[in-house]
């Protein structure tokens, strides 16, 4: 039963960064201006951060979709999800009007447009999931099972598949 | 050979056997995670690989082009334009109605705004209709990367307009216009794009090169930025945008598609 809402958490919070990765790598100039409006970096690092952002999202997707290295990429994640989080924290609170370019669009926004505490509750509950995963890494369907049980899953008492990462 | 021998050494075959079926097993997981290991890198390697030739190469796409001089304009020959410190005046002498049209050449909507009603409005200011005075926002010099798109397309519109060109030169920016985010095109590629637009006095270039206009271009913006009759009602809040159009003092819908006709009409 655990191992089910594992499993769940896993693949929920893969969809999230494929999607909004990928929303993110189709749109480059429009990533670059979401970025650019939480006003936070130096100019030479808004490029960057807007390139490596979305590759980093969907590298965490598909480790989380193939299970590989869960407890470490869900700490990754939830890392980033806690960046993210207070980036629109920052801008909130700076009185910024801008939305949060989660997935796809961003940049600045009329005053009355901004979603400050909905996207917060969001990314927090997505944090949720990979709190989850950190803690009680184990699943069905995925590598880290398979390379400990060989039947690509965790049907067998007994293991604990937290420390399978190590050895990647 | 007594019993409790032969039961003895059996055990310890079958232990032997059950070691070595342990250590088959250890070896055969050993080889999945380093075949996993190996994947796993192959795959990283190869997403961000990818993602970052794919970005910068998306970002950069106006680099080495040429920007389509033909910009669609079907201005008559004798509609005269005129610059006057940072604003274009484009229209036949005795023109009926005036607006006046802010814009950025990197903002989306005034490209949408041109692309829509760039042909009706050049055909009001045929008709002597219409005279139109350009207002160049440097809005989103920032939203650039690298910055600056903003300023110095500005900049070589107005300079484009001393040398009597400047609707030819902003209609070709804006049917060829760069995205949002993006490179945007240099300061070369500006006076390049004069030369197509048939730009042959040499101060052209000189000027997009130096900025001539860059500090009028700014001043006007602060002040443009700050009247109030230019600022519009947005998410109930008072702010300035691009594109805005403005005819006797007043904000014009241009949403309204037939707008242009009661500007012309009235």
């Amino acid at each position: 039963m655990l191992d089910t809402i594992g499993t769940l958490a896993r693949f929920g919070l893969a969809a999230v960064w494929l999607i909004s990765g990928a929303v993110k790598l189709a749109g480059p100039g429009q990533t670059y201006i979401a970025v650019q409006a939480y006003d936070v970096l130096p100019h030479g690092l808004v490029g960057v951060v807007a390139t490596a952002l979305p590759l980093v999202e969907i590298v965490l997707g598909l480790a989380l979709l193939a299970g590989v290295a869960t407890r470490y990429v869900a700490g990754a994640a939830l890392v980033l999800l806690l960046v993210l989080i207070a980036g629109i924290a920052q801008s909130w609170a700076r009185g910024l009007s801008i939305d949060c370019g989660c997935f796809g669009g961003g940049g600045q926004v009329s005053q009355g447009q901004t979603q400050y505490p909905q996207e917060i509750l969001r990314d927090s509950g997505f944090a949720l999931l990979a709190v989850w995963l950190l803690v009680r890494p184990r699943t069905w369907l995925s590598v880290d099972g398979w390379l400990k049980g060989g039947h690509g899953n965790s049907a067998e008492p007994g293991h604990d598949y937290s420390g399978v990462a190590e050895g990647n | 050979m007594g019993g409790a021998e032969r039961t003895a050494r059996k055990q310890r075959q079958q232990a032997q056997a059950g070691k070595s079926v342990v250590r088959a097993r250890n070896a055969a997981s050993d080889r999945r995670k380093i075949i996993i290991g190996i994947v796993a890198v192959v795959v990283v390697a190869a997403a961000v690989i990818g993602g970052v030739l794919w970005t910068i190469s998306n970002r950069n796409q106006t680099e080495g082009q040429t920007i389509n001089p033909d910009g669609g304009t079907s201005l008559a020959a004798d509609v005269v334009q005129k610059r006057d410190g940072v604003v274009v005046t484009v229209g036949k002498p005795g023109a009926t109605s005036t607006i006046d049209v802010y814009a950025d050449f990197l903002c989306p909507i005034c490209g949408t705004f041109e692309s829509t009603y760039r042909v009706q409005i050049e055909q009001a200011i045929n008709n002597g209709q219409l005279q139109v005075k350009y207002h160049m926002v440097p809005l989103l010099t920032t939203k650039s990367a690298p910055p600056g798109y903003s300023l110095d397309s500005a900049n070589a519109a107005l300079a484009a307009a001393d040398a009597g060109k400047f609707v030819q030169f902003h209609d070709a920016l804006f049917k060829s216009q760069p995205e949002e985010g993006g490179r945007g095109y240099d300061k070369q590629q500006l006076i390049d794009l004069g030369k197509g637009v048939g730009i042959t006095d040499p101060n052209f270039a000189s000027e997009v090169n130096a900025g001539t206009y860059n500090d009028q271009i700014t001043t006007a913006f602060t002040q443009i930025e700050n009247d109030p009759s230019l600022q519009q009602d947005i998410q109930g809040q008072k702010s300035f945008g691009t594109p805005t159009v403005v005819s006797k003092g007043q904000i014009i819908n241009w949403q309204d598609a037939s707008w242009l006709e009661r500007v012309i009409g009235g």
